[in-house]
């Protein structure tokens, strides 16, 4: 029993916390809210702390293989915290800019975490379903945190709507593989799956109504539409946060269920799982050039974004090949993770009141009167068209790597021409910031400028030294729970 | 130490601005000392090489992935990294007098060495991953320097579009640097260098090659990538004799020089690069014809060239390879001259359109020197080193078939016409007499004389002497490229024989086409055709920018019900077609042994959906929909399962008080969508469920475990002493589900009474605000 605790300590750890910030909060006045944000941010390190000292290489499994402690999920944790801490530091001042400064928002985002770190450690369906609500319902509040905005408010219904929709579907999908297999746990799919006991049909769709669902979650093409209303409605401190955690929250599951529970259901699934990878990249990448709104243009790229890394999963079935796939994907989160909100700090930093500065426009001028803004945000582009020497560039070619090496030449050139185009929308916002003259307001926010700063920094620095990330991301395997 | 010799340019390019600042007008000389240094280090490892001494180092970066910091110094990439360090120092200078105080200097230098940097670890790298990463650096500052004058739309127009044409290929060729490293075993190009044989067998090889190839097109400007080029010239003149004449353009010819121990040799090599090359080479003297603009007729006199040394790589002889090298070397030299000259024209009289020029000999006299020098190699004149090269181009040529020469011979002519009209024309021809220079012409200032000068002397001299390049150079980078290692002798002077006469004629019919220049300009200006995959590029880009509007259109119009339809739309498909293209076996066999209440049910469940579905008024929906609900309910019911039973029974009563609270604030009722779309709803839902039936069909012909029910009536007085069954279920076996649904409740009805609490407290404060919070709580 005291086993299963300290294997999910991490996950209890931060969802006692969040519980207890509840409470305490009511305890802090109202002109002191910097202690409660320092407070959740204390808990994240707790939680980074105890990850830290409970990481183990051989998986440990909990409550009769409901959850799974192993490389993978404690890789994600890392992840997760640290998009945490992230998404305090460019919430705290940005609240109080925009006049929405309330605690429960750090309680919310607490709970939220401790819902992607239990999907990372999911080893059975239903506790997959669990995590996916747990961290979605509180991303809904925190997408309407703006309450007398109406695309605020558009935003956090639109995606509780449609968030909700696509969970009946996995939860649909669950029922089927039960009928199919009669179990929920990971490792007893599969077995049944092997001893070739199980319902095809229903195993197929169950496993396609499950993709439907995670797919939503990661904003992968066609259950993406979501994404540019909510990303742009919801407070941007909300929208930097939502696109890293809950999208590597959702390849979590994607990863573990289907790499380890339908290996044999490879030649049914991989060109599902292609035509979805493919169609994500083109449409993701081509939207995107006709953007105006940064937030929008942030938005069709984490569609983008979630192709890529899609791609990882059409090694399914070639055992050899998908662990490494599974490390580069981990490998492309975290470099995501730091590109990511490095370039909404900068988002956030231009951004005023009633929604201005937030179109392309409004960063003419930026690398006259701001240099290192300009120069970071110039790195994050970077990264993100994957431009080496930059942290992207590594987790793509690691990613292309697995996928060649699996085979899939074609994928690998959408990937490759689709992240072509991808580098005519990001340039123009390095072309605009240096080459067009204007007068850029920035706000004087310390927190958002060091987070912009030290992530550049990261983008730059980890492509140079990335030995030990990738030693990290190849330990990271995945284990079924037996 | 070669390392060094690297990173040293990207420290200077973040030392620049600093120098820049420092040194004011003066900073060109300083910032020359660096390159000028590199220069005399790459000259010292020459002798080295002929001992067969290669200097190299390797660093690891990440294993995992195949990566080094590994660099290797052999005598091809000494050949070019000798013309990005002897270029670099003499642009150094030049710049400094090309943009005096008044530009943004600082910028220019920053990526003018960043490049240089870029380009030399292009050339020195040994690493495959490691010479894109540093290929994709060089595209990135070209991008920058070619939108230097950014307030130009036309500049930074011509800046998006050589780095898209050049990077995308650069990312096309690692895809074949992946495959290459998969194939050959290696990520080290000089182990790969080992490897040709396996490589070449290999069924990938086709792929790698045409993947490679691309990048090296592209970078190279190539027939058909070679659109960029010409359009590049908007960078200010130091850049485009730097990038876009000696160097950076080189990148693919050192790429295809590099791997030919590798690729090439196969009959496909022969016809896709030599014949590709050829094409370029005569293609770029032929758009040249039109041009009047100085820059622009040397951008494709630069195209034409890049043709050649494509071809001869393409050919692969000894003496096609060793024309490549003497070739690269001489159009390093003669182009750059004149492309500086072309800066000194321009920054001293106004133009470049040498229809106005004329008789600058007189104002200008070092630099009509210097480029009366390179035009007379350009064209070929013997005792020139271009004379030289061009010999070894023919001879190669003429060993291969008639059709080679024919093109080579064509191309050479175009040249001379070109080194004439630009070299010489400006400076000893009589200015017409119709039109004035813009300004009036002088002489340039001495850091804008040095490197037409030397580079033009540098023509001349090693034309005379060639056998001073033969041992110490060429040897080498030909050993290199050919794979093996080769003795080269040089001699400027070979005889007269078929070869020489055939460069007479060239020289001799290149004057005669001189003579008639305005004639062939203006036939050739109405003959231009609107062809080149220039107005592809740009139909693709209008494409994909039309493509994104409709997307946003079709798909992303802000409408949940759509968002809706396409989610389900997409659902069915995938389902669908797993149950009928994967599914494969057939349906369970269906048995109809329905009781009748069961059927008055079902039939009451179907009558209660048509209601929903067609009632006018929102209350009879809902009600229907609450009558199917217990409809549902009662076969739970009817099929022992009473706590299932229970729970449904409470989930419809509460919807259907939930609905009718909300009613309160919703708007009227009305039949709003057209009767189109409410068919195309119908058929949708329709397949939905009908999808959805078949699923529960399939799924209803399963029986994993046995049923649960007899259990109960078997363990329910012994276990739990409770004769009632449902009353055990719902409060013993499953009683911490039955705890669960009350503290739902429970929380439910808190929050339901703080919401109402929040909304009595508001009232008679605000007056009237809506409560809209009530509502959504009534969601959750």
């Amino acid at each position: 029993m005291w086993a299963d605790r300290l294997a999910v300590l991490p996950v209890i750890v931060i969802g006692a916390w969040a519980v207890l910030l509840t409470v305490a909060d009511l305890y802090i006045p109202e002109h002191r809210r910097r202690i409660t944000a320092i407070l959740a941010a204390l808990g994240l390190i707790v939680g980074l702390v105890v990850n830290l000292f409970i990481q183990r290489h051989n998986p440990q499994t909990a409550y009769f293989g409901l959850a799974i402690a192993d490389g993978f999920s404690s890789f994600l944790n890392v992840l997760f915290l640290l998009s945490g801490l992230l998404g305090i530091a460019v919430a705290h001042g940005y609240l109080q800019r925009q006049n929405i400064a309330r605690s429960e928002y750090y309680s919310l985002l607490l709970f939220s975490i401790s819902g992607m770190m239990l999907m990372g450690m999911a080893a059975d369906l239903i506790i997959v379903f669990i995590a996916l609500e747990l961290l979605s319902i509180p991303l809904y509040v925190m997408a309407g945190f703006h309450r007398d905005r109406l695309d605020s408010e558009e935003a956090a219904l639109k995606y509780f709507l449609l968030g909700a929709f696509a969970g009946g579907f996995v939860v649909y999908g669950i029922a089927l593989i039960y009928g199919a297999t009669g179990s929920t746990r990971i490792a007893a799919i599969l077995s049944a799956v092997q001893s070739g006991s199980a319902s095809p049909i229903l195993l197929t769709v169950g496993a396609a109504l499950i993709l439907v669902g995670l797919g939503f979650k990661v904003a992968a093409v066609p259950f993406h539409m979501w994404t540019p209303d909510v990303y742009q409605g919801a407070p941007s401190s909300v929208t930097a946060f939502m696109a890293v955690g809950a999208k590597a929250a959702g390849f979590a599951a994607l990863l573990r269920v289907f790499l380890l529970a339908f290996p044999t259901l490879s030649d049914k699934l991989v060109p599902l799982l292609w035509a979805l990878a493919a169609l994500t990249m083109i449409v993701g990448n081509i939207v995107a050039i006709v953007q105006s709104n940064i937030k929008r243009l942030l938005a069709y790229s984490s569609i983008a974004h979630a192709g890529y890394i899609l791609m990882a999963t059409v090694t399914l079935g070639q055992s050899r090949l998908m662990a490494d796939a599974a490390a580069a994907a981990l490998f492309y989160l975290l470099a995501y993770l730091l590109t990511n909100f490095g370039a909404w700090a900068v988002v956030i930093a231009l951004e005023r009141e009633e929604g201005k500065g937030l179109s392309i426009q409004d960063y003419a001028g930026l690398g006259k009167k701001y240099p290192a803004l300009a120069a970071a945000m110039s790195v994050f582009m970077l990264s993100l068209i994957g431009v080496p020497p930059t942290v992207g560039f590594l987790g793509k070619f690691y990613l292309f790597r697995a996928v060649l090496e699996g085979g899939f030449v074609g994928l690998a050139v959408i990937g490759v021409l689709t992240s072509l185009v991808s580098a005519y929308y990001y340039l123009r916002v390095v072309v605009v910031m240096y080459m067009q003259e204007g007068e850029p307001v920035v706000n004087r926010d310390a927190l958002l400028h060091w987070t912009a700063a030290l992530s550049a920094i990261a983008v730059l620095a980890l492509s140079l030294f990335a030995t030990p990330l990738f030693q990290w991301a190849t330990q990271a395997t995945l284990y079924a729970a037996q | 130490m070669i390392i060094f010799a690297v990173l040293s340019g990207f420290g200077l390019a973040f030392l620049a601005p600093a120098i820049c600042r420092w040194a004011k007008e003066r900073s060109g000389w300083w910032l020359a000392i660096l390159p000028f240094a590199l220069t005399l280090y790459f000259f010292s490892l020459l002798p080295g090489l002929a001992e067969g001494e290669v200097q190299s180092l390797a660093l690891a970066w990440s294993k995992e992935l195949g990566l080094t910091f590994s660099f290797r110094a052999d005598g091809l990439s000494l050949a070019f990294a000798l013309l990005v360090g002897g270029v670099g120092a003499l642009v150094a200078v030049y710049a400094g007098g090309y943009f005096g105080t008044k530009a943004p200097v600082e910028r220019f230098y920053f990526w003018l060495f960043f490049f240089m940097a870029s380009m030399l670890g292009v050339v020195l790298a040994d690493n495959v991953i490691l010479l894109f990463v540093f290929w994709e650096l060089t595209s990135l500052s070209s991008f920058m320097l070619i939108g230097f004058e950014h307030d130009r739309n036309e500049a930074r127009t011509a800046a998006i579009q050589a780095l898209l044409v050049t990077a995308s290929g650069g990312l096309v060729m690692l895809a074949g640097f992946v495959l290459l490293a998969q194939i050959g075993g290696s990520w080290e190009l000089s182990s790969l260098v080992l490897r040709g044989e396996n490589v070449r067998a290999n069924p990938l090889y086709l792929a790698v090659l045409f993947l490679i190839l691309i990048g090296a097109f592209t970078k190279s400007a190539q027939f058909p990538f070679h659109f960029w080029l010409p359009n590049a010239m908007q960078a200010p003149t130091p850049v485009s004799t730097y990038l876009h004449a000696a160097t950076m353009v080189k990148a693919g010819v050192y790429l295809l020089a590099r791997l030919y121990p590798v690729l090439g040799g196969t009959p496909i090599w022969l016809w896709a690069v030599g014949g590709v090359g050829a094409a370029t080479m005569v293609l770029g003297g032929a758009l040249a014809l039109s041009q009047t603009d100085m820059k622009r007729l040397l951008a494709y006199s630069t195209i034409s060239a890049l043709g050649s040394l494509v071809m001869a790589i393409g050919i692969g002889s000894e003496t096609a390879l060793k024309a490549m090298v003497l070739f690269l070397l001489a159009h390093g030299l003669y182009k750059g001259t004149l492309f500086l000259v072309t800066g000194s024209v321009d920054h001293e009289s106004g133009t470049r359109d040498v229809r106005h020029l004329g008789g600058l000999r007189r104002a200008m006299p070092y630099t009509a020197t210097g480029s009366t020098l390179a035009a007379l190699s350009m064209a070929g004149v013997p005792l020139f080193l271009g004379f030289v090269a061009k010999e070894y181009l023919y001879e190669a040529a003429y060993k291969v078939g008639a059709l080679w020469i024919t093109l080579v011979f064509l191309g050479a002519l175009l040249n001379v016409l070109i080194a004439f009209r630009v070299g010489v024309a400006p400076f000893w021809l009589p200015a017409p007499a119709e039109s004035g220079l813009p300004k009036r012409p002088h002489e340039a200032p001495w850091s804008m004389v040095v490197g037409p000068l030397v580079l033009g002397a540098l023509s001349l001299i090693l034309g005379v002497f060639p056998q001073v390049l033969g041992s110490v150079l060429v040897a080498p980078a030909l050993s290199a490229a050919a794979g093996e290692r080769l003795e080269v002798k040089l001699a400027a002077w070979h005889g007269v024989n078929e070869i020489f006469l055939l460069s007479l004629l060239t020289l001799g019919l290149g004057i005669g086409l001189f003579a008639i220049r305005n004639d062939v300009q203006r036939i050739a200006a109405r003959l231009a055709l609107p062809w080149g995959l220039d107005t592809l590029y740009q139909r693709t880009l209008d494409g994909l920018f039309a493509l994104a509007s409709l997307q946003t259109r079709v798909l992303q119009h802000g409408y949940l019900r759509y968002y809706l339809i396409t989610i389900i739309v997409a659902v069915v498909g995938i389902t669908a077609g797993g149950l009928f293209r994967w599914g494969g076996g057939s349906l369970p066999h269906l048995s109809l042994d329905l009781r009748f209440y069961e059927l008055g049910i079902a039939i009451i469940i179907v009558l209660a959906g048509g209601v929903a579905v067609l009632s006018r008024s929102r209350l009879g929906a809902v009600a229907a929909l609450g009558v199917a609900g217990y409809g549902v309910a009662s076969i739970y019911l009817l099929f022992g399962a009473p706590d299932l039973a229970m729970t449904q029974f409470l989930i419809e009563s509460l919807t259907v008080v939930l609905f009718v609270l909300a009613f309160y604030h919703l708007p009227n009722f009305a039949q709003l969508t057209p009767k189109r779309e409410r068919m195309r709803d119908v058929v949708i839902a329709l397949i939905t469920g009908g999808l959805m039936t078949t699923f529960v069909f399939v799924a209803g012909g399963i029986q994993i475990h046995p049923s649960i029910s007899q259990f109960f009536v078997e363990n329910s007085l012994p276990l739990a002493h409770g004769r009632n069954i449902v009353n055990v279920i719902l409060v013993d076996f499953r009683g911490l589900d039955t705890l669960g649904e009350i503290t739902v409740l429970g929380i439910a009805g808190i929050g339901v009474f703080a919401l109402l609490k929040l909304r009595m407290d508001q009232h008679p404060a605000k007056g009237g605000r809506p409560a809209q919070a009530g509502t959504k709580g009534g969601k959750e």
